[in-house]
């Protein structure tokens, strides 16, 4: 299955207010794709639009098909979604809600539990199997939404803001673990704030980033073009720069103008 | 198999089991006929009400993401009192009634799918968030409130006792025809709603990722919501409004066993008929000259149980 996404002047409207306006773009097969942009750009809107979760023009395509065709579960199996605010509403445990994830596949209760099992070990939370969601750190937690995606086993993963609120190391142990999963061939789509963060992911030269801005894309570049760095002073509207540290590349804002 | 599953459905088999025995002495043939033809068919209501009320409200508490969401509290009940006491206020045609056509409760069932059915319409039509569901089914059931008063204003003494009667909630007068009657309701909603627990379990995670997961979740709120009123709606227009069931069994139940829903549902049913039972077994000799109505009972038992269950909670 080879699950790419393609959005073709994809417009999204909330009543007078345009939060995307003709935005195109693709994440095929093995390939990450990076958005950034200021708040309120349309960032979240993309994902949205990409599941079929919002009313949009254009074309949303995935697998060769208009993303509302697919049915639930035929979707399930070719795009899995790590939502910003993912609530849960009552003390779940890791181990249930990863199973939950187990939907698409119709099959008995111990084979869901032993591949989210599976899953939790290699979001290296499997100690936290049978403790509730609600108590675990946020880190732990984001781990454990991540086990879900794959225990679903999508080849395409949409993730919004998925280090948000971690500590610097949850950080970048999450992106180290999607650094993993790309590698194996997943498609990526990653909103993230923190363009520094996707140096962990490993081979920057495959990493594309796409600046949005006012619901449009601003810009579309690979990680280590030296551009970026004054495309991204443009999109966010303050001055950054590029450090080397060892052999990595630092965005930082230098607080000016750009 | 877990052993706090083995307890409970222990538990409330042994409730559902004992309660036609206890009470007044069976010896006789007058105690065969008390037996068989009233506490039998009286007991087999309660496990198909309690059942019902128990399953309905695990379910709806799943859907509208609210320990507090309840047939009681989503309109359901409301929509059938008024079915019930415009049948009893506005009379009925004589016809109908020489014929044995059950008018009460089929307009007790229409009260609750037209209320049901309003409630549908909110939740499907894409805009409209949880909490915004619940709430338009307290304000149903607040207008429902308005208009049973309005009709019972009025009516006259005789009207007035009988909805009085009706609205106290009871398992007596059912018999066996009753049983049978609703029998179908419970067998097919239940079934239906048993078969949405994997969906249910991926709605705990969210609305968002239960949809990534492959959960079309309008449809399965219009659906849960719209089976489980018709099974509930079967189930007041027997026996009245009887609270508090759908809201506090399903809690318990989860204190036991946890919150997957292929476990939860079932043993939610298992537990409300056990609990129905046995309040109905109390509810019986509570006094010595009179029945207690059973919905006074489970409102009594079941308001205390919820305000100490939210003060556990808020404490773990």
């Amino acid at each position: 299955m080879a699950s790419d996404l393609s959005l073709e002047n994809v417009s999204v409207a909330a009543g007078r207010k345009v939060l995307l306006d003709a935005v195109s773009m693709r994440v095929a097969k093995g390939q990450f794709l990076a958005l950034v942009g200021p708040n309120g750009a349309g960032k979240t809107t993309v994902l949205r639009a990409a599941l079929g979760l919002t009313d949009a023009t254009g074309s949303v395509i995935l697998d060769g098909s208009p993303v509302r065709q697919w049915k639930g579960l035929e979707r399930a199996a070719r795009a899995a979604w790590l939502p910003q605010h993912p609530a849960v509403i009552e003390p779940v445990t890791a181990l249930e809600l990863v199973c939950a994830a187990r939907l698409r596949f119709h099959e008995p209760r111990h084979a869901s539990e032993s591949a989210a099992l599976a899953a939790l070990e290699r979001a290296g939370v499997a100690a936290f199997a049978g403790r509730a969601v609600t108590t675990l750190s946020g880190g732990e937690r984001q781990r454990v939404a991540v086990a879900a995606l794959l225990a679903q086993d999508a080849p395409l993963l949409l993730l919004d803001e998925p280090a948000n609120h971690l500590d610097p190391g949850q950080q970048i142990a999450l992106y180290r673990l999607l650094g993993e999963l790309w590698r194996e061939g997943r498609g990526v789509l990653c909103v993230t704030h923190d363009v520094n963060l996707l140096g962990w992911l490993g081979e920057p030269a495959r990493v594309r980033v796409a600046g949005l801005r006012d619901g449009r894309v601003a810009f579309e570049s690979r990680y280590d073009a030296p551009e970026l760095p004054a495309l991204l002073s443009s999109l966010f509207e303050i001055e950054m720069r590029a450090l080397h540290v060892d052999d990595r590349r630092l965005l930082v804002p230098a607080g000016g103008a750009p | 198999m877990n052993p706090r599953v083995i307890v409970l459905v222990v538990l409330s088999a042994a409730c559902v089991a004992a309660a036609p025995f206890v009470g007044g002495s069976l010896d006789g043939a007058q105690g065969d006929y008390i037996l068989q033809q009233l506490r039998i068919p009286r007991v087999l209501m309660a496990v198909l009400v309690g059942g019902t009320m128990g399953l309905v409200g695990a379910c709806y508490q799943t859907i509208f993401a609210n320990p507090l969401a309840a047939p009681s509290t989503v309109g359901t009940t409301a929509g059938a009192t008024v079915g019930a006491m415009m049948a009893v206020v506005l009379g009925t045609p004589a016809w109908l009634e020489d014929f044995g056509f059950p008018v009460m409760a089929l307009a007790a069932f229409i009260g609750a799918l037209v209320v049901s059915f309003v409630i549908s319409l909110i939740s499907t039509s894409g805009r409209a968030r949880v909490n915004d569901v619940l709430l338009a089914g307290i304000a149903m059931t607040l207008a429902a409130g308005a208009i049973s008063t309005g009709l019972q204003y009025t009516a006259d003494e005789r009207q007035l006792q009988a909805a009085v009667l009706w609205s106290l909630g009871h398992l007596s007068q059912v018999g066996y025809r009753g049983v049978l009657m609703l029998l179908p309701f419970v067998v097919l909603c239940g079934a239906v709603l048993l078969l949405q627990a994997r969906a249910l379990n991926s709605l705990l995670g969210g609305e968002d990722r239960a949809h990534s997961q492959g959960v079309d979740v309008p449809r399965l709120r219009a659906l849960v919501l719209g089976v489980g009123a018709l099974a509930v709606a079967g189930c007041v227009a027997w026996c009245g409004p009887i609270a508090f069931v759908g809201l506090i069994v399903p809690h318990f139940v989860r204190l036991f066993v946890g919150t997957d829903r292929r476990r939860l549902l079932p043993l939610s049913f298992i537990a409300g008929a056990g609990f129905l039972a046995a309040c109905d077994t109390v509810a019986r000799l509570a006094l010595p000259d009179r029945e207690l109505p059973v919905g006074v009972l489970t409102a009594g038992l079941g308001a205390p149980l919820l305000v100490w269950l939210i003060a556990s909670q808020r404490k773990s």
